[in-house]
């Protein structure tokens, strides 16, 4: 029994992570309609930031991983810069700064393959690799931090959207760009700055994933793929489907594994099959978006 | 008097709360231009695309050529002679002229697809016919000089011969004009106009919606008017002109100025 | 442009060179046909169709295993396990086309993505039957009517194949259905009231290039006499486009430069930057994307447009819109 309630808490941590790394693709799709393939990488950037910073240099915890998501931020500025503004402001394809950013992609993943090595590499966690136990609920140190941070990120993204002026600029530039300009919205500084969180977001989930996992340059597209079901299942319109489709595909990987006699390595398959059932019969997702208010 | 080729009965279509044509009872004959016009928010537009099959009907029936045309997809429309062209012309970008004209010809294609594969002489004969024949349209149109140019480089009156190209290309028995005349200038309408004149001469029926009086009843030889989605009036131009629902719905503001 | 005549030289040529290589370069020259016959497919169903998917090596590695499977383990004749083949390919790119063409743009990507990923993992998992993450390996290929296809014999097969699904694209592109596919990309409604059945024809460009891919995987299956799951991943499937990309989607010729340049280029490159080819292909494709969509076919038809223009070089006939 205590089993399962060490289940719950993994799996809640692991949703935890997917449904930051959906929150990411959120916050660049929601005002660009961009879908940006490379918040995988940037989480595998991040973790091997985490390796540099706490194991090779030896930082302190805290320090580490504020560095860390500075750096976050300016890489998903900086990918914006490069590989999106010019396309959107020629007013390409929406096909083409996707393609773009799948090229930025494995640009990420190559240099950090010259620069590390194949080998997969140490990130500490939080506060060491102890458990805690909270009532029935048992877990990982980490498992409790993960799930801590992430629900001050979701908080802080909804008292964003919902309660600051800078958030509602962003709903309006997703509801119709031209009309947001009009109305003084900087187009520009929007769209960079939903990069750049985009990315912090993207990087706490990788530094903070890296600890179980270790730091490897493959970890970028299986975190993707876990990402992007987490958005199709909890739908787009809303912050909280984020979380949301992250919890239900976590749970549903985990407790298949456990409890269905799956191999693990089938069990790898859960997300993909979620993916394609919710691409066919439900993409719009579980929640649906916020309705007009009046 | 032979029967009409093209006949509406009873047509409807509701949009919710909204009846947004109701009771329709319209008919076209072979090498006939018939004018639809009305106030916006007559109607014009739903019919017109219930007619061209973008829009099923709530009620009534649309008759082409003795057949009824029930619950058919969108693209078997074309197949059973009635071809359309778009206010907002929508050619298709990536492909010249002559290409584009020759997607009308689409339903017009006899010989299987394992016969392009093949590279059969058969087929490959039929695909140097229907360059030829997409050359004759755009000459016909008046884009015979611009076959090699880019779908982008196009005027916007340009692109509507384009559009009017590409519909006659599939041998229609009935075109339909969405507000042709819209967007063009004088010369343009005038050529437009001889064009339309030419396609009825060919014995092809004609429906135009048109907000363009002018233009309009400068051209058709029969007019019906809609006004919140039910015909308010029919017959010539003349007798439409007069008629005092007409102009009531008009408000007296019934534009016979030339186009500007 | 491309006469019987054109296709008979061709194959000859290409034939030839088989016969003068050595072992290592064969191996190089199958590859580097394949990879070609791949572009071309793939280049249909992406440049002309507009489908953004990522299943084509999944294609590939049906066709790939099936054959290999059916004449291992089941251990039939060349004779029918080639048909059978075919008709597995055929099937399952119907059965995949009609869900996935519903779905457009992104959501095509990604459900084809997923869909490749679940069959690398169900080839892991595969047991016996397809050899885990192993794969299956020392089969040879079965003696047809008597004969041993090997070595050049064997590279003739290879050359047919590529020409084969050069005529078939090329014919395909320039017929009604080619039109039909660009029509049902640029401006689905207008598609429809000139008649075109726009899913159907979603579903047929679909299929018809995953079979020819899953065609060219069976192929594949006796050039290394080994299958294994890594070949048929994300990667190569990523290569691919990037191929198109910098080739210039949309133009047969772009595909076979594209797959020739970047199949080439590790090769060249592998001095300065060992292994990390990939690198240098994701920038150019962040590059091609940002300033040069039409890929390098594009800056060669540029050229040509600007020499027209100085009066150096004729004008396109009518009609002779694309290489």
């Amino acid at each position: 029994m205590n089993d399962f309630f060490e289940l719950i808490v993994s799996a809640t941590a692991s949703g935890c992570i997917y449904g930051l790394l959906a929150l990411s693709y959120l916050l660049m799709t929601r005002p660009t309609g961009i879908i940006n393939f490379a918040v995988g990488e940037w989480g595998m950037l991040a973790a091997f930031g985490g390796f540099l910073i706490l194991s090779w240099l030896e930082w302190p915890y805290a320090a580490g991983m504020l560095l860390v998501s500075v750096f976050m931020f300016g890489i998903g500025w900086l990918t914006e810069r490069l590989a999106v503004r010019r396309l959107v402001e020629q007013g390409a394809p929406p096909l083409a700064p996707i393609l773009a950013l799948l090229g930025m992609l494995v640009v990420f993943r190559e240099l950090v393959s010259v620069s590390f090595g194949p080998d997969p590499r140490p990130v500490p966690a939080a506060f060491g690799f102890g458990r805690l136990e909270l009532g029935l609920l048992a877990g990982s140190y980490q498992s409790f931090y993960i799930i801590v941070i992430t629900v001050l990120v979701f908080l802080g993204a909804w008292y964003f959207f919902e309660k600051t002026l800078a958030g509602k600029s962003f709903e309006a530039v997703a509801i119709d760009r031209r009309a947001a300009a009009l109305m003084g919205i900087n187009l520009r500084r929007v769209m960079a700055l939903s990069f750049a969180a985009a990315g912090t977001v993207a990087g706490l989930a990788g530094i903070l994933v890296a600890p179980n996992v270790s730091a490897h340059y493959l970890m970028g597209l299986p975190l993707a793929i876990q990402g992007f079901t987490a958005l199709v299942i909890g739908g787009v319109g809303r912050v909280e489907g984020a979380l949301l489709g992250g919890l239900i595909l976590a749970f549903a990987e985990q407790f298949t594994v456990r409890y269905a006699n799956v191999p693990p390595g089938l069990a790898m398959g859960v997300p993909l099959v979620l993916l394609i059932l919710f691409l066919l019969l439900r993409p719009t997702g579980l929640l649906k978006p916020k309705e007009a208010r009046s | 008097m032979s029967a009409p080729l093209l006949e509406l009965r009873g047509l409807g279509r509701r949009f919710g709360g909204l009846q947004a044509v109701a009771d329709l009872d319209l008919h076209v004959n072979a090498g006939e231009i018939l004018g639809v016009i009305g106030p916006n928010g007559a109607g014009k537009s739903t019919t017109f695309n219930m007619i061209a099959g973008s829009i099923p009907p709530s009620a009534g029936e649309i008759w082409m050529d003795g057949q009824r045309m029930a619950q058919l997809a969108p693209h078997a429309f074309a197949a059973r002679g009635i071809l359309r062209t778009f206010q907002h012309n929508k050619p298709f970008e990536s492909m010249t002229l002559c290409e584009n004209v020759m997607v009308g010809m689409h339903t017009r294609v006899r010989y299987p697809l394992w016969q392009v594969l093949a590279g059969t002489p058969g087929s490959r004969r039929a695909e140097a016919l229907a360059a030829s024949k997409a050359m004759e349209l755009l000459d016909f149109v008046g884009l015979g000089e611009w076959t090699a140019a880019d779908v982008s480089t196009l005027s916007f009156g340009q692109g509507r011969l384009l559009e009017i190209a590409r519909a006659l290309a599939g041998e229609p028995r009935l075109i339909l004009f969405d507000e042709p005349a819209a967007g063009l200038t004088a010369s343009e309408c005038e050529r437009l106009a001889e064009i339309i004149r030419r396609i009825a001469a060919r014995g092809i029926a004609v429906l135009l919606i048109e907000h363009d009086m002018h233009f309009l009843m400068a051209l058709a030889e029969r007019v019906a008017v809609l006004n919140f989605g039910r015909k308010i009036a029919e017959g010539t131009p003349a007798q439409v002109q007069q008629h005092p629902e007409v102009i009531q719905a008009y408000l007296g503001n019934v534009r016979s100025q030339p186009h500007a | 442009m491309k006469s019987l005549l054109g296709y008979l030289t061709a194959a000859i040529v290409l034939s030839a060179v088989a016969f003068l290589l050595g072992d290592y370069q064969t191996d190089i020259y199958r590859k580097l046909l394949l990879w070609i016959t791949l572009a071309l497919s793939y280049n249909f169903l992406f440049g002309i169709a507009g489908q953004v998917a990522f299943s084509h090596f999944t294609f590939y590695g049906i066709g790939a295993y099936a054959v290999v499977i059916l004449v291992t383990q089941l251990h039939l004749p060349l004779l029918l396990a080639v048909p059978i083949t075919v008709l597995i390919c055929v099937i399952a790119a119907l059965v995949v086309a009609i869900p996935a063409t519903r779905l457009e743009g992104f959501y095509l990507a990604l459900a084809t993505l997923a869909f490749a990923q679940l069959f690398i993992v169900l080839l892991n998992e595969g047991g016996n039957l397809t050899g885990g993450t192993g794969g299956l390996a020392n089969y040879q290929l079965p003696p047809i009517l008597g004969m041993q296809l090997k070595g050049p014999a064997y590279t003739v097969v290879i050359v047919l194949l590529m020409l084969a699904s050069l005529a078939a694209v090329w014919r395909l592109d320039r017929s009604y259905f080619g039109r039909a596919c660009r029509a049902a990309r640029d401006n689905p409604e207008a598609a429809a009231a000139m008649g075109v059945n726009v899913r159907s024809t979603r579903i047929l460009a679909y299929t018809v290039t995953s079979a020819l891919a899953g065609v060219a995987g069976m192929v594949y299956a006796f050039v290394d006499n080994t299958v294994s799951p890594v070949i048929f991943g994300l990667e190569n499937s990523f290569l691919l486009l990037f191929m198109i990309i910098i080739g210039g989607s949309g133009q047969h010729a772009g595909a076979i430069l594209g797959a020739v340049l970047l199949y080439v280029m590790p090769f060249l490159l592998s001095p300065l930057i060992g292994h990390h080819h990939a690198l240098v292909f994701g920038l150019f494709m962040v590059l091609a994307v940002m300033f040069q969509p039409a890929g390098l076919i594009g800056l060669w038809r540029n050229w040509r447009r600007g020499s027209e223009a100085t009066g150096t070089r004729p004008a396109n006939a009518p009609g002779e819109g694309r290489a």
